[in-house]
């Protein structure tokens, strides 16, 4: 079995930083975004499973549009494996109601006039992205057990509260460990991979324009996140 | 209590403001909680946490950007 521990917005100097050495394993870097005009999260995993640069495609729907793309199973390279299980991932199957709501409490924060109303809605955004976050480490950790060939997790949770809580060290903190300690109970080879980082903007956080990338077993050297759609497969044959 | 664990005593109230806080958060128990925030404050090396303070203009300049990411209409 193949893992790959897909991580939304982990950022490279964060991971270094709080010293997560299972997001770290052996050999990690930054992954190679500069061809796309702006690092959207719906672009990047689409081209990431497909292995092309899908920018000029999704942004073409429009940025209501966009997120509702559902790429075909037989665009992807999950089609190379027998048994895979995908777990939430913008552009194939990620949950539409629970990202929607999310960017719904998004707009209502901005649109909050005052501080007791802008922390109101934090609250239950941070709320609504942790109870999500612990059902997908739940669904996770059972298909770690499954019979599959190839696993994909996808977790939300460093981006979405990180865009409202980047500047909140205790809680990024937090978040990391938990991730760390996700990896950590991963008993097969795992990829770890982003779409992109994570940059302050006092404490809110914006996309960084490079992503992350981790092996337990090779070093894959400055890769565009268009190039695991063609070497993923291979990889699948390693042994710890 | 675990080997290597011992017990301290906070009041009551603090308790109950702590069970509030961890609610909706991946903390299991007040003890993580409570051992996570002395680790940060305890720091042997005395390396000092930077927490950001909302600004407007942060405020402004993320929210242009999440447009432009295509999160906010």
């Amino acid at each position: 079995m193949l893992i790959i521990f897909a991580i939304d917005a982990l950022e490279y100097t964060l991971v270094e930083e709080f010293n997560c050495n299972n997001l770290k394993q052996k050999f990690y870097g930054k992954t190679n975004i500069r061809e796309f005009s702006e690092p959207k999260t719906m672009v990047l995993w689409s081209s990431f499973m497909t292995g092309k640069n899908m920018e000029k495609e999704i942004v073409a729907k429009g940025d209501r549009e966009m997120w509702n793309t559902r790429l075909d199973f037989n665009d992807t390279f999950f089609k190379q494996f027998k048994n895979p299980k995908i777990i939430d991932l913008p552009g194939f199957n990620y949950i539409k109601e629970q990202h929607e709501m999310e960017r719904k409490l998004l707009k209502e924060y901005f649109d909050a006039k005052d501080e007791e109303g802008k922390k109101k809605v934090r609250t239950a955004y941070n709320n609504l992205s942790f109870e999500h976050h612990r059902k997908i480490k739940q669904e996770f950790s059972e298909a770690l057990k499954g019979d599959y060939d190839f696993v994909l997790g996808y977790f939300s949770v460093a981006d979405v509260i990180g865009h409202l809580n980047f500047g909140n060290r205790t809680m990024m903190k937090m978040i990391y460990r938990d991730l760390d300690e996700i990896a950590g109970t991963i008993k097969e080879p795992y990829i770890v991979l982003s779409d992109h980082g994570m940059e302050a903007v006092g404490i809110f956080g914006d996309h960084s324009n490079y992503g992350f990338w981790s092996t337990g077993f090779k070093d894959l050297g400055s890769p565009r996140i268009t190039d695991f759609a063609g070497m993923i497969k291979g990889l699948s044959d390693v042994k710890l | 209590m675990s080997e290597g664990y011992g017990t301290i005593k906070i009041p009551k109230e603090l308790l109950g403001k702590i069970e509030e806080r961890i609610q909706g958060t991946e903390f299991k128990s007040v003890d993580e909680y409570t051992t996570f925030v002395l680790e940060e404050v305890v720091k042997e090396d005395g390396e000092e946490e930077i927490e950001e303070v909302f600004s407007e203009e942060d405020e402004k300049k993320v929210k242009e950007r999440l447009r432009a990411l295509g999160y906010l209409d």
